[in-house]
């Protein structure tokens, strides 16, 4: 088995190096002109090559490619040609926000959404499936930044329950970063008041994320448990006399999660692609506001560097759902 | 102190809160009112990058530095007038190319320092040495062996030519502590410690700097500026999304909302507590033809145009905005009221069309727009409809701003209309004539292709000649000029739209900059 980690870890490489070609390559063929942008409008063509020079844009662009290339290898993950900060900082900045509103909606999503598909499955046909169901198609195709604004107007503007935006109120100041989630930092600082308003902060975002991938996760448990159910057996259980709760908690739930959770681990890369919406409404200091804001300035380095990270990511993620499979169900072989 | 229009929001919401039973810290603007200081909540769309005071652009940095740096002289008041800053008074020699400074003794950095001549020198040398940032306002005007230390508080510009605007344009050219940033130069002249330091010697300095969500400025405990309001701090907060901006004005969380458009403004008609500011500003919204290549060229065809299209549908589409009387901001200095423009016309269209290589229409246009600015795309839909009545179509392609930018390089890839929005950094005609109709900016988004020796003669003179009453017939001679060839389609100017708390006291409003808002004379 830690050969097939090790196996996996390696085959990361390539596809990163992929990734920075690929990248590179767009960044040349696109017709745009950061430079001139990043200039300003009052930049003469003088200055405007002089800036691209101090960025070494002037270079061929396989010299550009292996300076980043030797840069990468040493964590330099360039500077930002619009703001001149070095990206790294940046990514440090902004990572751990992210991650954090993607754990608590995956968290969410799977807290709730594995025991209802497990529930309608048990109760197939039956009002609370039929009830379930239309849910779950409303959470699925409602877009996600649309949910937000309608959760603030509900929540914030009319209960007044929770706060509109932010990871903290402006007057708080942030727990000593061990993690960068701010609420396990707050817990691990021992601040239960601090972690508390970072849970209302973090509540409505994670919900408005978490709905569409809660929904396909019930669904595809309902269907995976369904199937499980007409296995020989669980007939064989049934016939022997088992009780029903023993039957599906132990021998359906165990042997329908494992198809549950490939969604999951595709769910994690989805979500983490996709916070820019919910970030934008929710004002959450994230990745994806981050990305946006140097895509539309065609500002390369920042975009290099959050596709490399999600691209790490989404292969660790994936690595660790099929690890997981193991561990959900022990005949499974790693080679 | 506390501020009486919150509070019957905080017992709204802890009724609400309690209620729910959930803990009572949900609002943040009225728990800086209990702690007791006066903090002005600003939310804006925009992050601050960058704190460098000779490098950093738009509109977040210059909110940034006008209250944490000093410039020598600021504007106030509409028509903005220059005011005293660190220079306390100042002379201009007749021939308009001495000026020379007296620095307030007062003043002081925030280290302690008294803020010198030298300086001054400094910072202005810096700014044109690298060549970033605002620098582009002083030059070609100022040179770096112009600038000397008469003495301990004296400073004397000599200009490398007379120029009009020059205290229009102090304001933001900021002085920077000498000794400081010499102590930490670095490779790069210091930018990368003053991208994360402050040398400067303004009303407010940085307490605290959350990258991508707030940036809180407090009030320096001994500053050296006398009077101006109670702020104890300000927090530019940054809230992206315009519709969360005006819920959170609403309900209180924030004292000031900057990037409202007009819908929000509507949306806030007659809410409770909330003050709408709608002014007119120098940013002009127009549509750029390309005067050098394609059928455009053909002047006859542009005042067709010209008079084909819709003005009333394109300020509709506008909101808050009026239509502009030529090429100049109808507030600014040297703007001819009188001047004769373009409205719709249909009779005279067709005259001109007739007179043009394409008498009977029949060709297409290509307008370009950025793509996701609904705006924008109005404007081209108003542009395809009036065209029609020509025979003429028009091929409307939306694009990123970075691909329009790049298309202005040259009269072949730039397409033959092309909105854009312009804003007048400084109080001066000066600003928009030469950055939107100089040939020198030829290749650059603000002026593409238009390209006339008599008009760039009238700019060159018009900032050059010191007297008043002559620079008025300049620029009403270039105003008249710039109709003739019609290169634009005159938009609008958009109104400055903010929404304010009731609290916040003392705001004036300056055309100039008016969302980078000056913290020190707001009271709450």
């Amino acid at each position: 088995m830690l050969l097939f980690v090790l196996k996996r870890l390696i085959l990361i490489v390539p596809v990163l190096i992929g990734l920075t070609v690929v990248m590179f390559v767009i960044a040349r063929v696109l017709p745009g002109d950061p430079v001139a942008l990043a200039a300003g409008p009052n930049a003469t063509r003088g200055e405007i090559e002089a800036l691209a020079r101090q960025f070494g844009l002037d270079q061929p662009l396989w010299t550009q490619y292996f300076t980043y290339l030797s840069g990468l290898l040493h964590g330099d993950l360039g500077t930002s040609l619009s703001t001149r900060r070095p990206v790294a900082a940046d990514i440090a900045a902004y990572l751990p926000a992210t991650l954090e509103l993607v754990f608590a909606a995956m968290l969410l999503a799977i807290l709730v959404g594995v025991p209802l598909g497990l529930l309608t499955a048990v109760w197939r046909n039956r009002w609370p499936d039929y009830l379930a169901q239309v849910a779950a198609i409303g959470a699925i195709s409602m877009p996600r930044f649309f949910l937000g604004l309608l959760l603030q107007l509900f929540f914030a503007m009319w209960l007044m329950w929770l706060p509109l935006g932010a990871r903290l109120p402006i007057i708080t100041i942030p727990p000593p970063t061990v993690t960068g989630f701010f609420t396990l930092d707050a817990l691990m600082a021992g601040d239960f008041d601090t972690f508390r308003t970072a849970l209302r902060h973090l509540a409505m975002p994670a919900i408005a994320m978490s709905l569409s991938p809660l929904a396909t996760i019930m669904r595809m448990m309902r269907a995976s448990t369904i199937e499980v159910m007409q296995q020989d057996y669980v007939t064989t259980a049934r016939a022997l006399g088992l009780p029903r709760a023993k039957i599906i908690g132990k021998y359906v739930a165990r042997n329908a999660v494992s198809a549950t959770l490939t969604v999951i681990g595709l769910y994690f890369g989805w979500l983490l692609g996709g916070t820019v919406l919910v970030e934008t409404v929710f004002d959450w200091p994230g990745l994806g506001l981050y990305a946006t804001r140097a895509i539309l300035a065609q500002d390369m380095m920042p975009v290099i560097a959050v596709a490399l990270v999600i691209g790490v990511l989404f292969v660790t993620a994936n690595l660790l759902i099929d690890l997981l499979y193991g561990v959900v169900n022990p005949k499974v072989r790693y080679s | 102190m506390t501020s009486p229009a919150l509070l019957p929001l905080t017992r709204r919401s802890l009724l609400a809160a309690a209620g729910a039973g959930l803990a009572a810290a949900v609002f943040p603007a009225p728990l800086f009112a209990q702690s007791g200081s006066a903090i002005l909540v600003i939310a804006a769309g925009q992050d601050i990058p960058n704190f460098d005071p000779h490098t950093a652009t738009g509109y977040s940095a210059s909110f940034f530095l006008r209250n944490v740096y000093d410039p020598l002289v600021r504007v106030e008041g509409n028509p903005p007038e220059p005011t005293p800053a660190l220079a306390q008074s100042w002379e201009v020699s007749e021939d308009g190319r001495e000026y020379v400074f007296s620095l307030n003794p007062e003043a002081r950095f925030h280290g302690g320092s008294p803020v010198t001549a030298e300086d001054v020198v400094y910072s202005f040398q810096r700014a044109l040495r690298l060549a970033q940032g605002n620098a582009w306002m002083i030059r070609g005007i100022v040179e770096e062996d112009g600038i000397v230390a008469q003495d301990e508080s004296t400073v004397r510009f000599t200009l490398a030519a007379p120029f009009a605007a020059f205290l229009q344009v102090l304001p933001w050219i900021f002085v920077a502590e000498k000794a400081a940033i010499e102590a930490n130069l670095g490779e790069d002249d210091g930018q990368a410690w003053l991208m994360a330091n402050i040398a400067g010697s303004g009303p407010f300095s940085l307490a605290r700097s959350q990258a991508g969500t707030l940036y809180h400025l407090e009030r320096v405990s001994d500053a050296w500026q006398q009077g101006g309001g109670n702020l104890q701090g300000v927090v530019w907060q940054i809230v992206r999304e315009t519709a969360t901006q005006r819920l959170m004005l609403q309900r209180g969380e924030v004292h000031i909302a900057i990037d409202l458009t007009s819908e929000d403004m509507d949306a806030l008609e007659g809410a409770a507590g909330v003050v709408r500011v709608i002014e007119p500003e120098y940013r002009t919204f127009s549509i750029k033809f390309n005067t050098q290549h394609g059928p455009l060229a053909d002047i006859h065809l542009r005042k067709a145009v010209s008079y084909a299209t819709n003005y009333d549908a394109i300020l509709d589409a506008a909101g808050y905005a009026d239509l502009m009387v030529g090429p100049l901001p109808s507030t600014i200095f040297g703007h001819d009221p009188g001047l004769e423009v373009y409205r719709t016309d249909l009779e005279k269209a067709r005259e001109h069309l007739a007179q043009s290589a394409y008498p009977q229409g029949g060709i297409t246009l290509r307008m370009v727009h950025v793509s996701g600015l609904e705006q924008q795309r109005r404007w081209a839909l108003i542009m395809l409809d009036s065209l029609r009545q020509l025979d003429i179509d028009l091929e409307i392609v939306p694009m990123n701003w970075p691909d329009m930018v790049a298309a202005c390089q040259s009269p072949e890839t730039f397409p033959d209309l092309f909105p854009v929005y312009q804003t007048a950094n400084y109080g001066d005609p000066d600003n928009i004539a030469f950055a939107a109709y100089h040939s020198s900016r030829n290749g650059g988004w603000q002026n593409a292709v238009y390209a006339n020796p008599e008009v760039d003669a009238l700019i060159e003179e018009g900032r050059t000649q010191i007297d008043p009453a002559r620079r008025e017939e300049i620029y009403a001679e270039f105003q008249r000029k710039v109709v003739e060839d019609a290169p634009d389609i005159f938009g609008v100017l958009e109104r400055r739209k903010l929404g304010m708390r009731d609290t916040v006291q003392n705001y004036r409003f300056t055309p100039v900059a008016s969302n980078a808002i000056e913290a020190f004379g707001l009271s709450l």
